[in-house]
């Protein structure tokens, strides 16, 4: 295995060069998914038949907390990749476990928000405006809690392993996933939260 | 300490801040929907593309090209499924 030291870490390798960029292609694929998902949510997002519409079940709160949240943990994962490059392997992990932290804060804000959708009568079977709603934001949040399970693995390997080629990329390819559902969040947040609250 | 934040992560996480909260006018103000629109579709494709470049370091390596590339093939098919959708369940066209 041939290691380039002018490069940093998660580089060094031809075959962590490639697992980057198939990564990439993988989220190229991503976002085609969640434009599909997109494309039903506008299209049956004024199908509420009986059920409520979106002005009447959203509310700003919890939406800006998951907001702040999200943004600040992508901020935090992109520092912790910048520690790992200095090779600052503590203050890598301890970022890399705030982002962790924040995801779960996450999660637990856009649960109880499910919750009090479904306590205001609007579930899965309601409309097809709360169907398609779910779909997006549940497929959103499971690759929010998959991330969480991800990301804790990553962390046990660089303690156990330390700053290696091999660790270095994967952790980085995992930056580039929790990046991406930021970006995802971005959108939901602008354009199924806002667009329905304006 | 002072190393472990870089200024060009720190100011863009500073802007991403921003954006979000330009993007807020649309709820806290009385907007015309399309002014509203304009406004989302303005910083959300203006935070996507921060956080692209500046933290996922997307043009960094010799792959760059290819992952820009990958990346706006990405974005093209999302826009034509969207819109394409749009035009033709929505907008009646």
């Amino acid at each position: 295995m041939k290691i380039d030291h002018a490069q940093p870490l998660e580089y060094s390798t031809d075959q962590n060069q490639l697992n980057i960029l198939g990564f990439w292609i993988f989220l190229g694929a991503e976002i085609m998914l969640f434009a599909t998902l997109f494309t039903a949510y506008f299209t049956l997002s004024h199908r509420t038949g009986s059920g409520p519409t979106p002005a009447e079940i959203f509310e700003i709160t919890p939406v800006l907390i998951e907001t702040f949240v999200l943004l600040t943990s992508s901020f935090t994962i992109g520092l912790g990749v910048h520690a790992m490059r200095l090779g600052r392997k503590n203050a890598m992990v301890t970022f890399f476990g705030i982002t962790l932290l924040l995801g779960l804060c996450f999660l637990g804000v856009e649960i109880f928000e499910f919750m009090t959708y479904y306590h205001e009568g609007a579930t899965y079977q309601t409309s097809a405006f709360t169907s398609a709603l779910m779909t997006t934001l549940g497929t959103h949040g499971a690759h929010v809690t998959l991330g969480f399970f991800w990301g804790l693995f990553i962390i046990i390997q660089v303690v156990k392993r330390g700053l290696t080629p091999q660790t270095a990329n994967k952790a980085f390819i995992f930056s580039l996933y929790w990046h991406f559902l930021d970006v995802v969040w971005i959108f939901i947040f602008s354009f199924i939260y806002l667009k329905g609250m304006m | 300490m002072k190393e472990l934040f870089p200024a060009k992560q720190v100011m863009g996480f500073v802007f991403s801040l921003v954006l979000t909260v330009v993007a807020l006018f649309v709820y806290y103000t009385d907007m015309s929907f399309k002014a509203g629109m304009t406004l989302l579709l303005v910083t959300a494709f203006i935070q996507a593309f921060l956080q692209l470049v500046v933290f996922m370091h997307a043009g960094e390596s010799k792959d760059g090209k290819a992952i820009y590339t990958n990346v706006l093939y990405g974005v093209i098919i999302a826009v034509v499924t969207v819109f394409g959708s749009l035009l033709i369940l929505l907008w009646d066209m």
